[in-house]
């Protein structure tokens, strides 16, 4: 074997290793993004579970408009519907979910609202319970949102500089999609209890 | 008695300092020397501040559930809840694997309350939990005036809740790191006695060699039980880095 042969094994062994090496390192990430939807969508699914309480406890007030409860009952339907596997997080497919859940939550606050106009409603302990834990989920979402964002950034950042797209793209590794702050809700949890927060 | 005086001058323009930075926005820096109950606004008198400390302290101690009072003047610009949860998160409330921390947060002059519960907290004291506590217990106390009185009922019946869902950290310390200890002990005699006969009579550096391997391994024994044992001595051993995923609940009085 001639000697430039050897160095050129070595340096393609040399290659083949680090290519392995950062393959790896981005099935790690890719998991820790699975990881961090699996929770998103924990986070959405206690909203989704709550709303038949609270459409419940509201459909016991006499004569509550039916306008936003349906709006409400539909929303729910449709963003359940929704269900994102942890391999096609593709930018498109997160905004579609996003687009869905971000109905249900302008149904939601607009349900909360008009249930501010029911003094009787508002006195019962169940649903200042409700109130809360709506709140709390309101809240949970926007952390889970927050953590996922932050791990995709840090996956996008491994697959998309060079020279690692190369291997991004040998292996099938994609840009995964953010969530976008929701339009007009810049002040996060969109449900607001009037000093309830 | 002049030391004295120089020394409450002090503490006054620190408080006057802390509070300025506290204006200027954001949380209050982390407590140091680390303290449960945080009264920025001097609410409390000492003897009730004391009081207060010393059973949330003890509580920590026994179930290293940590349950911090942080009392401010404003929340500023941001929420009761972004700014408790910050708070919660940047100080780290809880023990870091057990995510057991639970910040009470008490604006006085915009009159908000707001409970933000660690993750492994939300099980007990649930959102819905949050707000009964803050609607029946410290609404009513703190609508009265009766602001210690509020704290201390609701804190108990915090600790009556979360008790028996945490065991004390040392002890689950302990269960887990004994045999790896063993492990230790077993390889250094092990290097001891082949240094000792390779070494024949060279007793002096077996014994350097055992100083040199059994230090660093007492000393991180102890480091690894050091905020338990360490905090039986006086103050509270220090937050441990738990995690906080927005349970809880807010209100006003």
């Amino acid at each position: 074997m001639s000697k430039g042969l050897i160095i050129g094994l070595v340096i393609a062994a040399l290659v083949v290793f680090w290519g392995i090496g950062v393959r790896n390192g981005m099935a790690t990430g890719n998991q820790e993004v699975a990881a961090s939807w699996a929770n998103v969508e924990t986070a959405y699914q206690r909203r989704a579970d709550l709303i038949p309480n609270l459409v419940k406890t509201v459909q016991g007030v006499a004569n509550f408009e039916k306008g936003t409860l349906t709006d409400v009952i539909n929303a729910r339907a449709s963003a359940t519907q929704i269900k994102l596997d942890a391999t096609d997080l593709s930018p498109e497919n997160i905004q579609k979910y996003q687009a869905a859940q971000s109905q249900l939550s302008g149904s939601l606050s607009r349900l909360m609202a008009v249930a501010e106009s029911y003094p009787q409603l508002k006195a019962t302990e169940n649903f200042s319970e409700l109130q809360s834990q709506l709140e709390g989920t309101e809240n949970r979402i926007k952390e889970e949102r927050d953590r996922f964002n932050t791990t995709v950034k840090g996956f996008n950042n491994k697959i998309v500089t060079f020279p690692n797209s190369l291997v991004a793209s040998f292996s099938g590794f994609t840009v995964k999609g953010y969530f976008q702050a929701d339009a007009g809700a810049s002040k996060a949890p969109a449900v607001d209890f009037g000093g309830a927060k | 008695m002049s030391r004295k005086l120089i020394i409450y001058f002090f503490f006054t323009v620190y408080c006057f300092l802390f509070t300025a930075i506290l204006n200027a926005q954001d949380i209050p820096a982390k407590p140091n020397p680390p303290r449960l109950v945080n009264d920025f606004v001097m609410k409390l008198s000492p003897t009730e501040l004391s009081s207060l400390e010393q059973k949330l302290k003890v509580y920590a101690d026994t179930t290293s559930t940590q349950i911090a009072i942080v009392i401010v003047k404003t929340t500023g610009d941001s929420g009761p809840y972004d700014y408790a949860i910050k708070i919660a998160k940047d100080w780290g409330v809880g023990q870091k694997d057990k995510n057991n921390g639970l910040v009470l947060l008490w604006a006085t002059e915009t009159r908000k309350l707001r409970i933000v519960t660690g993750r492994g907290m939300e099980a007990t004291i649930t959102d819905a939990v949050s707000k009964r506590i803050i609607n029946t217990i410290l609404k009513p106390y703190f609508q009265g005036g009766q602001f210690y009185q509020g704290l201390d009922v609701a804190t108990t019946e915090i600790m009556k809740r979360a008790s028996g869902e945490f065991g004390a950290d040392a002890q689950s310390d302990d269960d887990g790191s004994i045999i790896p200890f063993l492990v230790i002990i077993i390889i250094v005699i092990v290097f001891l006695v082949i240094a000792a006969k390779r070494g024949g009579g060279r007793n002096g550096g077996a014994g350097g060699f055992m100083g040199g391997w059994l230090g660093p391994i007492i000393f991180s024994s102890g480091g690894s039980s050091g905020w338990g044992g360490g905090s039986s001595g006086g103050g509270f051993g220090g937050f441990g880095g738990g995690d906080f995923g927005g349970g809880g609940a807010g209100g006003d009085y």
